[in-house]
């Protein structure tokens, strides 16, 4: 309780709890989206299930075994109890469990989307960062143009354009993904990380370079200046470390168009990741599928930007000072 | 150069629309076979012919209209939304405010296009599916930039002028709120409209969008992705088109927030 109190008092606790706590009714949200979404799918999950023989009585069966004769919100208590123990009942097509079907994408869309946002946050820090120092100038107009193209550039023109450039025209890459023990995964990951990286490379670039004009506009960086303060040592110690706030939301934001992208790259590259996984779903009808994927999606965005928020009191040099 | 993009753009979304227009009753109609499949550029079909020996002009510019018809009128849709929600939060009483916010920011749990993906994979992928998928999603981005401007529109001495001189909420809303949030929504829309075609061409892609025979610029890169390693031509039109479009509008959006945003001219 003293503990509890302590941190209430401290701004920077308290502005963690207030943040845990709007994560509930968050979830509550996109669970809720989910079920209903799932609920109102066409058709009958038990006349599905027992296929084209079933009789009736197979019919009834199954509904009573899938315990959909129960009402509403016995069933979203018993859907958020189940997705929170990782289970989402069978697929409609296949006799395999959704769980198995998400787990198994799962790991290559985290694969990719982790290296992509790390290529993306390396790029983008860094052509933001010379934008911002050399405003103005012609590596600034690079930087811009590089930005704008990218958020204007689909994904879905990027990767056949690249495909055709280094997979047919010039042979160097694979077309599409395979599993390969000989080649390892990395020659097919190339590709795919680049294009997926682009868009978010490209919003954080524009955010780094806003920002860090912002700071660099500061009183304490020409003090830094004055006192002799070497101008790298300005630049990352005073400058990037002041201007990280925004460039780190934005990539938690970034993140969830790197989700979404995987739709995208993976369809493209034949990946068998989550987003493929729930593009098939769509194509079939397999609701338990779309509805464990578009949550793992949201759920995995939420963590992410949580855990964004959660690190900035940390990276952000005022706040500590505050705090303490 | 600022200028020359905006009024490059301006010419050629103009030429984007009249293509859109009359694009498809020029030489051939877009679900017409006019010969053999993959038939080079020539005299009669004058981007060649795609996978079924159709028209690649014609179904460009129909996929143009399908794109401009989706891309306008879903964010004249989410407009409407959003005008609603946001002024109702931002002038509204508190607990308007914090209720319509709280379910904005729930909308915001959702990233990107996926809470449309969900809805058109469980209604089913159509042309209504995708308009109704798109217009759910277009709307809390602006909801929530207009409240945020209705907020401190309502600080305005003008406002408590009129609000002084007996003025009523709805005249207040309709004579003052309102008419000053039409230059910051016109650059919105801009934006908002590229980012509902690119969203509709993504879906289409995916083979969840609009629906075959209807063209569409996704599914036209799509299907001709599966032959570029005989000919690169069917693919790259949908591209150029695409890409420009989405440049286009950018430009068009950032070149009218400059017009009536002083500050964010100079942010670059």
């Amino acid at each position: 309780m003293v503990l509890l109190k302590r941190v209430l008092r401290s701004p920077v606790g308290a502005q963690v709890l207030r943040r845990l706590a709007w994560t509930v009714p968050t979830l509550v949200f996109i669970t809720l989206i989910t079920f209903i979404a799932g609920d109102l799918a066409p058709g009958d999950p038990a006349v599905r299930k027992a296929g084209m023989h079933g009789g009736q009585e197979a019919v009834e069966l199954i509904r009573e075994k899938m315990g959909l004769n129960r009402p509403l919100h016995v069933r979203y208590a018993e859907f958020v109890w189940n997705a929170a123990h990782f289970e989402f009942g069978e697929s409609l097509v296949t006799p395999r469990a959704v769980n198995e079907i998400v787990l198994t994408g799962i790991q290559h869309t985290g694969r990719i989307a982790l290296l992509a946002i790390l290529l993306a946050s390396g790029v983008g820090i860094l052509l933001g960062g010379i934008a911002a120092i050399w405003r103005n100038r012609v590596a600034d107009r690079l930087a811009v143009s590089f930005s704008t193209l990218g958020i204007c550039i689909p994904n879905f023109v990027l990767a056949p354009v690249l495909v055709y450039i280094f997979a047919i025209w010039l042979d160097r890459l694979p077309v599409a993904w395979r599993d390969d023990p000989e080649r390892g995964p990395w020659i097919y990951l190339i590709l795919p990380v680049a294009i997926m990286a682009l868009r978010p490379a490209a919003v954080i670039t524009r955010l780094t370079r806003a920002s860090m004009i912002d700071t660099l506009s500061q009183d304490f960086i020409r003090t830094a200046y004055a006192k002799g303060v070497p101008f790298w040592r300005t630049i990352i110690v005073h400058a990037l470390r002041n201007s990280l706030v925004p460039i780190m939301t934005a990539v938690g934001t970034s993140l969830g168009f790197l989700l979404t992208g995987s739709f995208i790259i993976e369809t493209a590259f034949l990946i068998p990741g989550l987003g493929s996984a729930s593009i098939d779903a769509i194509r079939k009808a397999d609701y338990p599928v779309i509805q464990a994927t578009v949550l793992i999606f949201a759920v995995l965005f939420i963590a992410v930007n949580l855990l964004v928020d959660l690190l900035l009191p940390l990276i952000d040099p005022r706040i500590k000072e505050g705090a303490a | 150069m600022r200028g020359l993009l905006f009024w490059g753009s301006v010419v050629f979304l103009a030429l984007l629309l009249l293509f859109a227009v009359f694009g498809p009753q020029i030489r051939h109609g877009p679900f017409e076979i006019v010969g053999s499949p993959y038939i080079k550029p020539s005299a009669d079909a004058w981007l060649g012919t795609d996978e079924q020996g159709r028209d690649i002009f014609s179904r460009l510019a129909y996929g143009a209209r399908v794109s401009l018809l989706i891309g306008l009128s879903v964010v004249t849709v989410g407009i409407l939304v959003a005008l609603i929600v946001g002024t109702g939060a931002g002038y509204g009483a508190p607990w308007l405010n914090t209720v319509l916010m709280r379910f904005t920011d729930g909308m915001f749990a959702f990233p990107d296009i996926l809470l449309a993906i969900l809805i058109v994979g469980i209604v089913g992928p159509s042309f209504w599916a995708v308009f109704g998928a798109l217009a759910v999603i277009a709307w809390p981005s602006m909801a929530r930039l207009l409240r945020n401007q209705v907020l401190s529109l309502k600080e305005q001495e003008f406002v408590t002028a009129s609000r002084a001189l007996g003025a009523g909420h709805w005249h207040v809303v309709f004579k003052h709120i309102l008419p000053h949030l039409v230059g910051l929504i016109s650059a919105v829309a801009m934006v908002e409209v590229a980012m509902i075609i690119l969203a509709e061409s993504s879906l289409s892609f995916l083979g969840i969008g609009v629906q075959p025979p209807t063209p569409s610029w996704g599914s036209m890169i799509n299907t001709a992705r599966t032959v570029m390693r005989s000919d690169i031509l069917p693919l790259l039109w949908p591209c150029l088109i695409l890409s420009l479009t989405i440049l286009a509008l950018n430009f068009v959006g950032d070149g009218l927030r400059d017009r009536f945003d002083p500050k964010s001219a100079a942010g670059g």
